[in-house]
């Protein structure tokens, strides 16, 4: 067969199998034994059990269900009520208010959960409520929390990292520390567009709180002083090189069970729920992850990762118009796909561009985090915007609306990012890792 | 019927509960690493155990989390199609089958010639590699069945046994 008919078969396969709604780590699986058998004469079932062995199987893959499974421990606690009260007495007098609530809630959440939807629904479960009573703009209210929700994959620990990080093989605390300055960088935008709002829009009006002396300001922010501690210790011991990604989990996973024990929030129903919503969505993603390793071993292959990178070479894009494009693909694929599944389906044609491009794979790693989020803030595929019309009632075309500023602020940080690298890479290179 | 229906469903459950049992062996050998690190004792292999359990944890629940609907995929032809989306999901639960099928049956060979040539892990644990991925081929043997039954239970009654999980889970 003609080596393009047969790549044609094998991206044909691809997009019918993932269009037609098979689950995604078996549509990967299936395209990759088309490619396998179209382009290799190896035996097929063993060259697949022996790379999904090995990426089922690898140490640093565990940091996911611990990670996982401690923002699910978090996620069952008090901690949006505790975060709220603790965190309004400072933002209330700043131009914009309790809008401020959402963006820095999403922050610290952020930093001990790895999933955008997870943080959207702890820091949202609480302050929708609280800040429609005090007439807020609705539509700043539900912009807000969209975007500053995808903080939880910029901030560490971040799932899409772990799963990038085990794909390319590249160190996940490397990646994590690298997150930290972007995703402040990007919290900072989004509390500058808030106050701009507020100073210049004219139906601008919440009802005003009332001042509070300082010590009341410090003894309501009594509430903070777990859930900060807990991400010192985490981010801390990962930065300091104490602990490995995995270790930090864990330690993660034993403090965030002592605290829920301590609120007196910890029975046997919510433990075993925390538990087994881990276990679920870590096989979800392992699911996928197995069907990925198959897939880029096929990949290989079909020699198109490789052509790819000829290809542009010849094209002789510089830096910035390769990234420009690849933010355009990612974008659209974006529209049909999830972040992880984005991460994993494309890496293995994308790597070697990226490598021949003189880019440095740590920064693209916080790169298509950011594209890859604001993809999930545009229709018709949001995982943010589903959440967000299930726990606001409004349809999903307000909802893609009221974020849409949001997703021109992630532009603009894509582009912060690209002419300021250092913000990705300064911090990395000042870490101490475990080994 | 009503028997191997309620049989299948205790099957995935206790699948699933052994998956999680391993996530807490997870947190109990890293934590385990970490002490040991601090009071300067060796533990050898900590992190091949922790990878077998990783993986065991893994396919173990996988049929659970299809029962669940934790497993992604895309929707956006299936909720296009409306009330025509019986085909598609025939189409979809057929090939998944298939493809849940071959993958057990090669899991199941690993674990055989794993046995055979007596395979030993290459790592500090030395651990019997026959042993590791047996649990492997026992979760993708159980999502293979839960595949079929999917499928079965859709041509019989029209619809299938997969329900909506929280909302929380996911991405």
């Amino acid at each position: 067969m003609e080596p393009f008919t047969a790549i044609a078969i094998f991206l044909a396969a691809l997009v019918v199998l993932l269009g037609s709604g098979v689950w995604i780590g078996l549509a990967l699986l299936g395209v990759a034994w088309i490619g396998m058998e179209l382009f290799t004469g190896r035996p097929t079932g063993d060259a697949m059990m022996t790379v999904i062995w090995r990426q089922a199987s690898s140490w640093s893959l565990t940091a996911l269900p611990m990670f996982i499974w401690m923002g699910e421990i978090l996620y069952r606690t008090r901690l949006s009520e505790d975060m709220f009260k603790g965190l309004a007495p400072w933002l209330a007098r700043l131009p914009g208010g309790l809008i401020h609530t959402n963006i820095a809630g999403c922050t610290v959440f952020a930093a001990v959960s790895g999933s955008s939807a997870a943080t959207l629904t702890t820091v949202g479960r609480m302050t929708i409520p609280e800040l429609r009573r005090r007439n807020y703009p609705e539509r700043m209210v539900i912009g807000t929390l969209a975007g500053a929700a995808t903080l939880g994959l910029m901030i560490p620990p971040s799932l899409t990292l772990i799963v990038y990080g085990v794909t390319i093989n590249e160190s996940i605390t490397r990646l994590f520390i690298a997150g930290i300055v972007p995703g402040l960088v990007l919290a900072a935008l989004f509390m500058g567009y808030v106050v701009m709002v507020a100073k210049l829009a004219p139906g601008f009006a919440p009802t005003p709180e009332p001042v509070l002396p300082l010590a009341e300001k410090l003894r309501r922010s009594r509430f903070l002083a777990p859930i900060l501690s807990l991400v010192a210790v985490v981010i801390g011991s990962m930065y300091l090189g104490i602990a490995t990604a995995t270790e930090a989990a864990a330690i993660g996973v034993t403090g965030a069970l002592a605290l829920a024990g301590l609120q007196g929030t910890l029975g046997w129903r919510s433990f075993s729920a925390s538990l087994m919503g881990a276990t679920r969505t870590s096989a979800m993603i392992a699911l996928i992850l197995a069907g990925a390793a198959f897939l880029s071993l096929a990949m290989g292959f079909t020699g198109l990762p490789r052509a790819l990178a000829e290809a542009i070479a010849v094209w002789d894009l510089s830096r910035f118009e390769l990234l420009m494009v690849l933010l355009v693909f990612y974008i659209v694929l974006g529209c049909f796909l999830d972040g992880i599944s984005v991460v994993v389906l494309t890496i293995a044609v994308v790597e070697p561009m990226i490598r021949a491009a003189g880019i440095d794979i740590v920064w693209f790693g916080i790169f298509i985090v950011v594209v890859v989020e604001m993809a999930q803030i545009t229709p018709p595929i949001g995982f943010n915007l589903f959440v967000l019309q299930g726990m606001t009632g409004h349809d999903i075309g307000y909802v893609a609306r009221a974020a849409l500023p949001m997703f021109a602020i992630m532009f603009a940080m894509v582009l912060i990012l690209i002419a300021f690298p250092e913000l990705a890479t300064w911090l990395p290179d000042r870490m101490r890792e475990a080994r | 019927m009503r028997g191997l229906r309620r049989g299948l469903d205790a099957l995935y459950a206790a699948a699933a509960a052994l998956a999680a049992l391993c996530l807490c062996g997870i947190l109990g050998v890293t934590l385990a690493q970490v002490a040991a690190r601090w009071a300067g004792v060796p533990f050898p292999g900590a992190t091949q155990y922790a990878g077998y359990l990783m993986a065991a944890a893994s396919f173990l629940a996988f049929a659970h989390a299809l029962n669940r609907e934790a497993h992604i995929r895309v929707g956006l032809l299936i909720t296009a199609l409306g009330r025509h989306a019986r085909w598609a999901e025939l189409w979809c639960l057929a090939v998944a089958s298939t493809a849940a099928i071959y993958l057990a049956w090669h899991a199941l060979r690993t674990v055989y010639w794993s046995r055979r040539l007596g395979d030993v892990s290459q790592g500090q644990d030395m651990t019997p590699l026959w042993l590791a991925q047996a649990p492997v081929a026992l979760g993708a043997v159980i999502l293979a069945v839960a595949f079929v039954d999917n499928l079965a239970t859709r041509l019989l009654t029209g619809d299938d046994n997969i329900a909506a999980g929280d909302a929380a889970g996911g991405e």
